[in-house]
């Protein structure tokens, strides 16, 4: 099983839309597939029309307590289940604080279910904390949005300094930009001249600041399920399509 | 603890369409229909259902983006799907197929056969969404109208029976009860339980046997029934199996069709020489003469083929950086083999063999002659064939208590010849005694004969491949294959002797005084 995980310090970037897109294009590939989502706001969960409910808590599954195969649901996708978020997520650094070797946690967390998927895809939530240090240890690849903007572009160098040097266990870093809009010059620039230091990979794909994406929260489905012809869908499948061989599934 | 998810499936009974079932449950469920869909593909097993016998369908699809294979197996877990090229006369084996999962599962189940198509089918599919209060789907239910494309070029569309597949959602099996309960209900006296695979049902519309070609006799004896007609009634089913494998043999689709033509021959060898006090002696000799011819022509190719088969575990044995060294021995094996093959196929297709094979179905189909001049055709088989077990298994008793470790290979072949004469008469005729008595003396048997089988096996490699030698001297590459040669027929060397020590201690199970009455007791 491969390990993605969207991540960005930052929030509104289209970390969930990604997430969720690209695991619903991995399953239709035919790839047995996990989404868990990790941000206590239950954004996917909500997507998918299943509660962002844990029994027992973020705590009782960091500390491997939990069953995690009776977690999971099945999602309206076939071959995409998720592993819903929980209110409780919210205290998951104190959690994995209170656990020997936290930053390993996660990746104990989903090892069961190694045999049976062949992608987890983690939707984090935005920030740098003891939970993203153990989503980077558990991580094959960050996949990371970005909005075409200079300090987006100083943040990400940040995310790169800091994996380089913090993280035992390096996952490779993937950028794409998102949210972009065409009419704006600085997006146009940004996407254009961006430095590649600090990064393993930035994509050509790039996801536009569609009225599809924002519609997903009405419609409740991936934008490639609901719209499968749409811009945006299109976008998310150039943008797995690059994202896939480096992923290695 | 799997997540996987159960998927019942059902056969809808006659007048009950998918329109029906539809209206059924929109009446009962908040549903929603999705479009029909149709697809097209191949059922792949191999000639004996290896796949069918490990609960996996194997489908081959052609369409726009490529060719693919599609494997799925019971329990809801997510196919495993590999993208492959057309198939080449007709069939993969496991090396035409990409590295992967795919060929990974399949691997251990097919072994050395070739995967075949056997039945084409077009399926119309409408998938039923059952929705809870958030409007998520919490069960599947897929309404198929399979139809099976029958003969090549314009094929003809033959209508299989419809179906209904309830699929459950991972973490939502509530709702899957009772989606489940109500269409085990269904309309009009509810739903006909665990179908007829749709793979069979084509297979059968196509005209095949769903059971694919069998390896095992299939015969209603009754211990009181006369020996002659028993024997008439296996040896057919044994001629029907030998029919079935030749054009597989011809074909040369994958090994085991002339291996299990040859296991076909010798069991139906083995039952005349066996009950030969059934048969007039005349008559009998011809047909054991013709039976003998086939299994002679035979023999070159297989015995290439096994050498073949075994190569990559004799040489995984032997040094990694002789490897590519036997590379010309190996290149001469398939020459050979492919050269036994051309003579195998003239002589199965010529005249001599049509005439061989006629005369032996004639006498199978004909007028056996006067019982009286039969000894033993009218006595019950049970008598007949206990009779031959004790018999066989006391000489086999004598041959092995006189072999030492100074008895020539010579006298382990032999012993071998008797065990595969006893194992047949266990095989085709052990069902007349209690299954609790036969299989311990199959089961001891079979590893007797394992160990023969391997040092018999070996003594003829070996000696096959010495007599390359001289070929191989003469070719590219030919001091240093001839030098790895040397490793490897000392490794054939080692696994016959270590085979010969095993000897004592299988022959010892097998002659054990428990044993040894029990066949005195059961078999008098």
């Amino acid at each position: 099983m491969r390990v993605v995980a969207t991540y960005n310090i930052k929030g509104g970037v289209g970390k969930t839309s990604a997430a969720v897109n690209l695991a619903a294009l991995a399953a239709q590939d035919g790839l047995r597939t996990l989404l868990w989502d990790l941000d206590p706001q239950g954004a996917a969960s909500f997507l998918f029309r299943i509660r962002p409910k844990v029994k027992g808590g973020g705590g009782k599954l960091v500390r491997g307590r939990s069953d995690v195969v009776d977690l999971l649901r099945g999602t309206d996708v076939e071959g995409l289940d998720l592993l819903p978020a929980d209110f409780s997520y919210r205290h998951m650094d104190l959690a994995l604080d209170a656990t020997g070797k936290p930053t390993r946690r996660l990746r104990k967390v989903i090892a069961p279910l190694a045999e049976h998927y062949d992608l987890a895809m983690l939707d984090c939530p935005p920030s740098i904390s003891l939970v993203s240090e153990s989503v980077f240890d558990a991580a094959d690849v960050l996949l990371v949005p970005l909005i075409p903007s200079t300090l987006t572009v100083r943040t990400f160098a940040q995310l790169g300094d800091f994996v380089s040097g913090e993280v035992a266990h390096r996952p490779r870093i993937v950028a794409f930009f998102s949210m972009v809009d065409g009419r704006k010059r600085l997006h146009r620039e940004v996407v254009s001249t961006l430095p590649a230091s600090n990064m393993d990979d930035v994509v050509a794909s790039a996801i536009p600041a569609a009225t599809e994406v924002e519609l997903m929260g009405v419609e409740r489905a991936p934008v490639v399920v609901s719209a499968p012809h749409s811009r945006a869908a299109r976008a998310y499948r150039s943008l797995w399509d690059e994202v896939r061989p480096r992923v290695g599934v | 603890m799997a997540p996987d998810v159960a998927i019942v499936s059902y056969a809808l009974p006659t007048g009950v369409d998918p329109p029906a079932l539809l209206a059924y449950l929109d009446k009962r469920f908040p549903v929603i229909a999705e479009a029909e869909a149709s697809r097209s593909y191949t059922v792949l097993d191999t000639a004996d259902r290896r796949l069918r016998a490990a609960g996996v369908d194997l489908d081959l699809e052609a369409g726009r983006g490529g060719t693919r294979l599609v494997l799925r197996e019971a329990g809801g877990r997510a196919p495993l799907v590999a993208d492959v090229r057309r198939p080449r006369r007709h069939r993969y084996l496991l090396r035409d197929l990409p590295a992967g999962q795919l060929r990974d599962r399949l691997g251990p189940i097919v072994e050395m056969r070739a995967l075949l198509p056997l039945a084409t089918v077009r399926v119309g599919a409408q998938l039923v969404r059952v929705l809870n209060a958030d409007d998520k789907t919490v069960a599947r239910v897929s309404l198929a109208s399979p139809m099976a494309l029958v003969g090549s070029g314009d094929a003809r569309p033959v209508p299989l029976t419809p179906r209904v597949d309830v699929s459950g959602v991972l973490g939502y099996a509530k709702p899957l009860g009772r989606v489940t309960a109500a269409v085990r209900r269904g309309p009009k006296g509810g739903l006909v339980d665990d179908p007829v695979s749709v793979a069979d049902e084509a297979i059968a519309a196509n005209g095949g046997d769903p059971d694919g070609i069998r390896t095992k006799v299939r015969v209603d004896l009754r211990p009181d029934q006369r020996t002659d007609r028993a024997a008439v009634a296996v040896l057919v089913d044994l001629a029907g199996m030998v029919e079935a494998n030749l054009p597989g043999t011809l074909a040369d689709l994958d090994t085991e069709f002339l291996h299990d033509l040859r296991v076909a021959v010798r069991r139906s060898r083995s039952v005349l020489r066996e009950l030969k006090g059934a048969f007039l002696p005349e008559p009998l000799a011809t047909q054991r003469d013709a039976l003998r011819w086939i299994q002679a022509i035979t023999g070159p190719t297989r015995d290439l083929d096994v050498q073949l088969l075994d190569w990559d575990h004799l040489v995984s044995g032997i040094p990694a950086d002789r490897h590519a060294a036997l590379a010309p021995v190996r290149a001469l094996l398939v020459r050979h083999r492919a050269a036994a093959f051309r003579a195998l196929r003239r002589e199965l297709r010529g005249p001599a063999y049509r005439q061989a094979w006629d005369g032996y179905r004639s006498f199978l189909a004909g007028d056996l002659g006067p019982a009286r001049e039969r000894p033993d055709a009218k006595q019950p088989i049970v008598d007949v064939a206990g009779r031959r077990i004790r018999k066989v298994y006391s000489r086999m008793l004598a041959m092995g208590a006189d072999i030492d470790a100074a008895s020539p290979a010579t006298d382990l072949h032999e012993l071998r010849k008797r065990g595969k004469e006893l194992r047949y008469l266990l095989e085709l005729f052990g069902g007349l005694w209690p299954r609790a008595v036969v299989k311990p003396m199959v089961r001891s048997l079979k590893e007797l004969q394992d160990m023969l089988g391997v040092h018999q096996d070996r003594e003829v490699q070996a000696t096959y491949l010495r007599g390359l030698a001289g070929e191989l001297a003469s070719s590219t590459g030919g001091p240093a294959a001839l030098l790895a040669l040397g490793v490897l027929v000392d490794r054939l060397d080692a696994e016959q002797h270590e085979a010969r020590d095993a000897f004592a201690a299988r022959f010892a199970a097998f002659a054990a005084a428990d044993q040894q009455a029990l066949v005195a007791k059961v078999f008098s």
